[in-house]
């Protein structure tokens, strides 16, 4: 029996996990607990970055994750009728045609993984302090315009939002 | 050996924080009195309210402690005692007290409990502005020390301290450390005399025990993070290295206690607009300034 590596273990573990909790957003009626589930989906995915020895990436995605998760749970319990889920509301609907969805999109993805040519394999990754020297290069450097942009379109996004919000309506009610 | 040390000194700063938390509210040095407390809360029934969300109610006093713990792992005390040097430290620190918010906001909606409710959303606002003025100071103290590794930081340190090199750095640091650990007079999560306790309201026994422990871990370890970040970490002269850390930290614990007692408790509203508009400008600012000060001064 070939022996798993302790690397491989801990990617499995975590990516069972982030599954797991995945499944549990769905299961479960309260939005809190959906909400944090999919907080604990995103940790395991970060756990499993650092698996793969992209530290950088998955302390990030960790820390992002729990303020993120926690904005979404506070917005899901403002607007869902029964946030709770002691009532008789159903989460799901349209279950037919979800199923089918998320099957095409899963074997789609599997496809992509399994057919992709991923060009040849790095044989050594450098070092975390490396990694985000190099990061911080490309952020600054060749990147820097695509990131900008990016920042200030979610910038003036954010802006609009909070004005479209302040700014009280006048309905004409003729 | 080096975890073992670490978690015994949290254990007896925790123990530390108690009494100098007693002592700014009551004047007096009562010694025995968090050991004592501590074996009342283990003795006392731990109620479980109706209606509970079982797994939040639970998990949450636990998950406080592991954060703040977590955060504790990568803070230098002394050149070698230091549970892991990560080369992404600093975000590291950020990442395990972001879960603070996640902890406190189970513990607030568990217990199935209106003043824990209001004290846990009450947290969540509080924090993500918060958060910004721990992120945002932290950035000018990497940029300085051209690293995320805490050693390095420390080691930038050398000459200058940041305290002194980016003193509105350290200023609102400072202030949303307090904010994070909800200390008076940012305690509107607990807030005793409106919420009764707020999140802590509907605990008891030993998970209270706990929730306690955790924030009085939370505390001591913001003090050392402040410590590491802006007073120079273990350097100073005369003392070997472990005493200055120690002394350090002891004594922005006691600032950061001492504060509480002298203001009255911050309104939600002003809280929120004072970091928003004051506070997010100003961090800024210290990045802007700290950026030419790193340039003209290498």
């Amino acid at each position: 029996m070939a022996m798993i590596s302790a690397q491989t273990f801990f990617i499995s573990f975590f990516g069972l996990a982030a599954v797991w909790f995945g499944i549990v957003v769905f299961r479960t009626h309260s939005m809190m607990r959906s909400a944090l589930a999919l907080l604990f989906s995103q940790t395991a995915i970060g756990a499993m970055f650092i698996g793969m020895q992209a530290e950088f990436l998955g302390v990030l995605q960790i820390m992002m994750m729990a303020t993120e998760m926690s904005i979404m749970a506070i917005f899901m319990v403002m607007f869902m009728m029964d946030p709770g889920g002691l009532g008789k509301m159903d989460m799901t609907h349209q279950k037919r045609r979800s199923v089918i969805t998320g099957l095409v999109a899963f074997l789609a993805i599997v496809a992509v993984a399994l057919f992709t040519n991923w060009g040849t394999l790095a044989g050594s990754v450098p070092d975390s302090a490396q990694q985000i020297e190099d990061l911080g290069l490309e952020l600054m450097g060749r990147s820097m315009l695509i990131f900008e942009t990016a920042g200030l379109t979610l910038l003036t996004a954010m802006i609009a939002a909070t004005a479209v919000a302040v700014e009280p309506l006048k309905r004409n009610r003729n | 050996m080096t975890t073992a040390l670490i978690l015994l000194l949290l254990a007896v700063g925790a123990y530390l924080v108690a009494v100098i938390e007693a002592w700014t509210m009551n004047g007096r040095w009562q010694l025995a009195a968090p050991i004592t407390a501590g074996i009342a809360l283990l003795g006392r029934e731990s109620i479980v309210p109706r209606k509970p969300d079982r797994v939040f109610f639970e998990v949450a006093p636990v998950l406080l402690l592991i954060s703040a713990l977590l955060a504790a792992t990568v803070l230098p005390l002394t050149p070698g005692l230091i549970i892991t040097d990560l080369a992404t430290g600093v975000l590291f620190i950020n990442a395990a007290l972001v879960y603070v918010l996640v902890a406190l906001l189970m513990a607030g909606w568990g217990p199935n409990g209106a003043y824990a409710m209001i004290g846990g959303w009450r947290f969540l606002g509080q924090l993500i502005a918060y958060a910004m003025l721990i992120v945002m100071p932290v950035t000018a103290v990497a940029m300085r020390a051209e690293s995320l590794l805490t050693t390095q930081i420390v080691t930038s340190q050398a000459d200058l301290w940041n305290i002194l090199y980016q003193p509105l750095g350290f200023v609102l640091f400072f202030v949303a450390a307090m904010a994070l650990a909800f200390l008076p007079p940012f305690d509107l999560t607990t807030a005793t005399s409106e919420l009764a306790g707020g999140v802590e309201a509907e605990y008891s026994g030993v998970r209270l025990a706990v929730f306690r422990l955790g924030r009085l871990v939370l505390v001591i370890t913001l003090a050392a993070t402040i410590v590491v970040f802006y007073l120079g970490g273990w350097q100073g002269p005369w003392l070997p290295p472990w005493a200055w850390s120690a002394i350090k930290i002891l004594a922005v614990t006691a600032l950061m206690l001492l504060a509480g007692p002298a203001l009255p408790r911050v309104r939600e509203a002003d809280l929120l607009s004072l970091c928003w508009k004051l506070g997010i400008p100003l961090a800024l600012l210290n990045i802007f300034v700290v950026g030419l000060q790193v340039l003209v001064w290498p």
